[in-house]
């Protein structure tokens, strides 16, 4: 297993629990999310930057 | 009808109350007289050598918090746990000496339950990173190695609850260290301890907390009180011992006396540290959301553009206030000057 740190940037969604949901996607294609919070948001471009470890094997 | 709160102070973001040593735990002291159980997390519990225990507090470690925020996990209190130590193999023989006496120290003083322990087979080499934003992160060079130590542990001495002592590099920034020591800036070991928790978390789902395993520094008159408690001693083990010892476990399945996210009442956080899991699974809740200006941050993530409807108050005391009087169902605009009458419906 390895750890890695990684950013995304996720568009705003209409809900929070739609936004986790995009974010776990958008994680998950990178590996196995394990720590990941909303770094800052650009309210202009309606996008949100995220910071994240995931894991691969 | 009980009254559940949960209180997030994230780590690793520089904020102002609760970013340094275990600062943040009056707050939990205070917040939890007027709840039925305070679900927190050690961030805001540990404060090194110092601790308090809660006798209606939750200690759930951070991926833990994330689940059961989820609705995934519950969570079972009132446990008397078995705590298993992990330490690092890349600890040097007097200081993992050092991290065992304060064990042993806590099993003869304050009577808690620790099994043997385990060394991991490899270093752990953990690496610090500051993210852009400016947060602390970190990563681990053997994971695996945490995750076999911890599997051995627990099938050897049914630990259900376990402690990492990991080394931590001596040669954090000098800048960033005297900030911190000095109560500014942001922890920057934090990230990667939330790292290595969360490790063991997901993968056996059971409590888990990281103490790091550092050189002794030298003294520093000019130390904050918000960080002086990790000034105390050589290590920074008693409050996650502490902690673990009674920390709820986590179920999969509802039990009789079980807490689930459904339950929790309100949820306080920083104004602007919005964007964690928990904080975003909560809102899915009927839960009141409280965000504190006071307690800045690094960041800048507001609750409104993530479309999170939270109440805004200045302070923790102020927070505490509206608990109050959410917890009695009182309205709280009567607490503003201006009250509206009521309007017909158009």
């Amino acid at each position: 297993m390895t750890t890695h740190f990684i950013t995304a940037e996720i568009d705003l969604q209409e809900s929070p629990i739609k936004l986790q949901a995009a974010i776990e996607a958008e994680l998950e294609k990178r590996g196995e999310p394990l720590r990941w919070a909303i770094a800052s948001v650009d309210t202009e471009k309606q996008t949100a930057q995220v910071e994240a470890i995931v894991t691969t094997k | 009808m009980t009254y559940n709160v949960v209180l997030i102070v994230p780590t690793g973001i520089g904020a102002a109350i609760g970013g340094y040593a275990g600062d943040a735990l009056p707050v939990a002291r205070a917040m939890s007289q007027i709840c039925d159980r305070l679900i927190t997390h050690p961030n805001v519990m540990n404060g090194a050598q110092l601790y308090w225990p809660i006798s209606n507090a939750l200690y759930v470690e951070g991926y833990g918090l994330d689940q059961f925020a989820k609705g995934k996990w519950g969570l079972q209190p009132d446990q008397q746990n078995r705590v298993g130590l992990i330490f690092d193999q890349g600890i040097e023989p007097e200081l993992r000496s050092r991290h065992l006496q304060v064990a042993d120290a806590t099993r003869a003083t304050l009577g808690l339950n620790l099994t043997d322990y385990v060394i991991t087979d490899q270093p752990l080499n953990v690496e610090l990173r500051t993210a852009d934003s400016g947060t602390s992160w970190g990563t681990i060079g053997n994971p695996d190695s945490l995750l076999r130590a911890a599997e051995n542990l627990i099938n050897e001495t049914q630990s259900n609850a376990i402690a990492v002592i990991s080394r931590f590099p001596d040669d954090v920034d000098a800048t960033v260290l005297t900030d911190y020591r000095h109560g500014s800036g942001v922890d920057p070991l934090s990230g990667a301890e939330a790292v290595i928790s969360h490790l063991i978390v997901r993968q056996f789902q059971i409590p888990a907390a990281h103490a790091p395993a550092l050189s002794p520094l030298p003294l520093d008159p000019e130390i904050s009180p918000r960080s002086a408690a990790e000034e105390i001693g050589y290590t920074f083990l008693p409050c996650v011992l502490v902690g673990l010892s009674r920390a709820p476990q986590f179920v999969q399945q509802p039990t009789l006396d079980s807490i689930w996210s459904k339950q929790v009442n309100a949820l306080v956080i920083p104004a602007t540290a919005a964007g964690g899991s928990a904080t975003l699974s909560l809102t899915q809740q009927n839960c009141l959301i409280i965000a504190v200006e006071e307690n800045h941050t690094l960041l800048q993530v507001a609750p409104e553009p993530l479309g999170i409807k939270a109440i805004r108050v200045n302070s923790y005391l102020e927070a505490i206030g509206v608990l109050v009087a959410h917890r009695s169902g009182i309205n709280l605009d009567c607490f503003r000057p201006n009250l509206s009458s009521l309007h017909p419906l158009s």
